[in-house]
């Protein structure tokens, strides 16, 4: 019975390639005024296999970004340009215009170094350092030399962990291993790491697909916080997040950009209709 | 169609999956078993090795020594209690030692039976005498009785591998020197001490009288030498190919050619060391430093291949994380990567260290089978390694040297498992979790 149900749905509506194949620019409100981060087609291939087909994006001051998409589309590559962490992969090629203030992040004279100091990064799985808590936030600062000595930096750790909403969980116990703490104090404890170096903006991989859902409501807050100071991109697989903590949205699919547009308007009444499948939970 | 009668089907299922329980967990048994089995057997072959080289080896840390009254008579040996350390050098220890085994047995004549006389004690005594007269020079003109060193065939008879009850003929002491020491038996003069000889003095024809010393200081110097030599060359190496080199065919052929360098004979390593360190660059023959260099060349390429695969074993989290924070590449792999794999790194070297411990046919190309008799004070002084000291014991006719290579071989094993210890010691120190 089922099976011969979801058949027919399949026969009334077009396919998705058909429909990607009509697909010719992104529709919604991808620009905006003055932009953080502006992305000007951008295309991504590891060797042969074109993984972002022509993006254009732009990223606005202190705001929230989600890029939401099935798998395999492409939202976490394109994240990855953003600081360059594509570099690490050998067979990755990005082209197009990529551009952070006025500065082109793919410049030949970017240094990857200088442009992940003001772009920061908190991944998937929380990857704290195997050392102390304190030594896990304190290492950005002192590689960079922020602190003059070490009573700035002792103040610098303790702002970094109140700010990522940690210290009071951890300031009896700052020598104690990062790897030591739960899944979600780990998350934070990287997003402390990051911000301890003060970046401009911050790229968030799916940073709580791998907690439980009060860690994933810590890091939501943490990140509705952390908007005041900073511009935000978050991947995210959970369109609920993506409504919770985003005021933009921006919905990927098989390296397109479909649609970008205010996330009420994406999640109430978006005007693609793989936007609208994607949102109704009809493939994903 | 078969999914029709989900009820029926489910039974034949159960059914199924009981059936073939049992051959499941039979082979898994088997296994189990065949397991067990192998290890039961290379365990009773270990242990058959091991306590066959201890019981032979265990006389050798025995020493029979025979009780003489020395008359250390200032006139006939010519020195003064004020005599230079040269002087007493010089003078003829000899003489008293058969003079006091004279005196104890006045009855013996002739020019063979002296000489079965004069060997009952070793070779080595009047030097051992010297000694205790150098250190003291105020024994001069006095007497003592002193515990001289017995020959080796004494030694031999007084342990039992020379049997008493057989035919003379058969026998290696004749019936007249079997008579004197049992006189000296039940005089109570001849007794067994533990042999600090062997620990404290280099190689010597003498069973009795050789030692490992020179062959562990050797080894020491030789090891130090290849530590020094490949841990930092191999590390950086690994550290450059897993972490910055360009993936292109150079860099693919030396890595094919690091693999192959590992299956090279190691007597080749030593032809090697012969022509180029020795013959060419004039580096001393049988010297530690040489032997250090060539044993490096040999455990280059098992350190780096460890090292790689160590390198390879760090989850890229940890990289990101670093790289992510604007670390560069030189601090990512130095205050991450390189400390996360340095257990892995520590292994391999360790393992490279006992191959090269244990290493005897590339010494033996550049001149480290010499027979050395002083222990080496340094890397450019003559000396020999544990695994060829007991090549060479174990090549001496002397039945002395029997026990002796059985005793070296020993002492060899505790040095490998004393560098294992450290080896797992230092793993568990520098293993973190994440």
């Amino acid at each position: 019975m089922n099976t011969q149900k979801m058949t027919n749905n399949v026969i009334k509506e077009r396919s998705i390639e058909q429909i990607l194949e009509e697909h010719t620019h992104t529709v919604g409100k991808p620009f905006c005024e003055n932009p953080k981060i502006r992305a000007k087609g951008v295309d991504v291939f590891y060797d042969d296999n074109q993984a972002i087909h022509d993006v254009s994006l732009d990223i606005d001051r202190n705001e929230v970004i989600a890029l939401i998409g099935p798998s395999g589309c492409g939202k976490s590559t394109f994240l990855r340009c953003l600081n360059r962490m594509n570099d690490t992969i050998d067979i990755c090629r990005v082209s197009g215009e990529l551009l952070l203030d006025s500065y082109n992040i793919y410049a030949k004279n970017q240094d990857p170094v200088l442009l992940r100091a003001r772009v920061g990064m908190v991944f998937q799985k929380p990857n704290p350092f195997p050392k102390s808590i304190y030594e896990n936030v304190a290492y950005g600062p002192k590689i960079h030399g922020l602190t003059n000595n070490k009573a700035e930096l002792d103040y610098l750790v303790e702002d970094s962990l109140t700010k990522a909403g940690l210290f009071n969980e951890v300031k009896d116990r700052l020598d104690a291993p990062g790897t030591s703490l739960s899944g979600g104090q780990q998350q934070r404890l990287c997003i402390a790491r990051t911000i301890s170096i003060q970046p401009e903006v911050i790229l968030m991989d799916e940073p709580a697909s791998a907690l439980d859902p009060i860690a994933t409501a810590k890091i939501e807050e943490l990140i509705n916080d952390l908007r005041q100071n900073y511009t935000i991109v978050i991947v995210t697989h959970s369109m609920q997040q993506a409504a919770r903590v985003s005021q933009r949205t921006a919905y990927f699919h098989l390296g397109k950009l479909i649609e970008v547009g205010e996330t009420d308007k994406i999640f109430t009444n978006p005007e693609h209709e793989l936007t609208e499948r994607y949102i109704t939970g009809r493939f994903g | 169609m078969w999914y029709a009668n989900t009820e029926n089907n489910m039974i034949n299922t159960t059914q199924k999956v009981k059936n073939s329980l049992k051959k499941r967990y039979l082979k898994e048994k088997i296994f189990k078993a065949s397991g067990f089995i192998s290890i039961a057997i290379a365990f009773l072959f270990l242990i058959i090795l091991l306590s066959d080289i201890t019981i032979k080896a265990l006389p050798a840390f025995i020493q029979t020594q025979i009780e003489l009254e020395m008359d250390l008579n200032a006139e006939e040996l010519g020195l003064t209690q004020t005599s230079s350390a040269n002087e007493i050098k010089k003078a003829d220890f000899r003489k008293t030692i058969r003079d006091a085994l004279k005196k104890q047995f006045p009855q013996v004549t002739g020019r063979n039976n002296k000489k079965d006389l004069y060997s009952l004690v070793s070779i080595g005594a009047e030097y051992q005498l010297r000694d205790i007269v150098m250190e003291n020079p105020q024994l001069i003109g006095s007497k003592l009785s002193v515990k001289l060193y017995a020959d080796d065939d004494v030694d031999s008879l007084i342990k039992g591998t020379i049997e008493r009850n057989v035919p003379e003929s058969e026998r290696r002491i004749k019936n007249y020197k079997l008579s004197l020491i049992e006189a000296l038996e039940s005089n109570g003069q001849i007794s067994k001490n533990f042999n600090w000889t062997f620990f404290t003095s280099g190689d010597s024809r003498e069973p009795e009288l050789a030692g490992i010393k020179g062959a562990v200081m050797g080894s020491i110097y030789t090891i130090l030498i290849t530590l020094m030599l490949s841990f930092p060359v191999a590390v950086a190496a690994a550290i450059y190919l897993e972490e910055f080199a360009p993936k292109n065919r150079f860099i693919d052929f030396v890595e094919i050619n690091i693999n192959n360098l590992a299956a090279v004979p190691s007597i080749v390593f030593g032809l090697l060391g012969l022509a180029v360190f020795i013959n060419f660059f004039s580096l001393p023959r049988s010297a530690p430093v040489v032997g250090g260099i060539v044993l490096s060349l040999m455990t280059l390429p098992t350190i780096i291949i460890a090292s790689r695969s160590a390198i390879k074993a760090v989850p890229p989290s940890l990289r990101e994380a670093a790289l992510g924070l604007g670390a560069s590449k030189m601090q990512t792999v130095f205050h991450h990567v390189f400390p996360a794999a340095l257990p892995g790194i520590l292994t391999g070297t360790i393992i490279g260290m006992a191959q090269a411990l244990g290493e005897t046919a590339p010494l033996l190309m550049i001149g480290m089978v010499a027979f050395i008799v002083d222990i080496p004070q340094s890397v450019t002084d003559p000396a020999t390694v544990l695994p060829i000291q007991v090549y060479l014991w174990a090549d001496s006719p002397e039945r002395g040297f029997l026990e002796k290579t059985s005793a070296a071989i020993l002492v060899l094993i505790g040095f490998l498992i004393m560098m294992n210890m450290i080896a797992i010691y230092l793993r568990n120190k520098f293993e973190k979790k994440w």
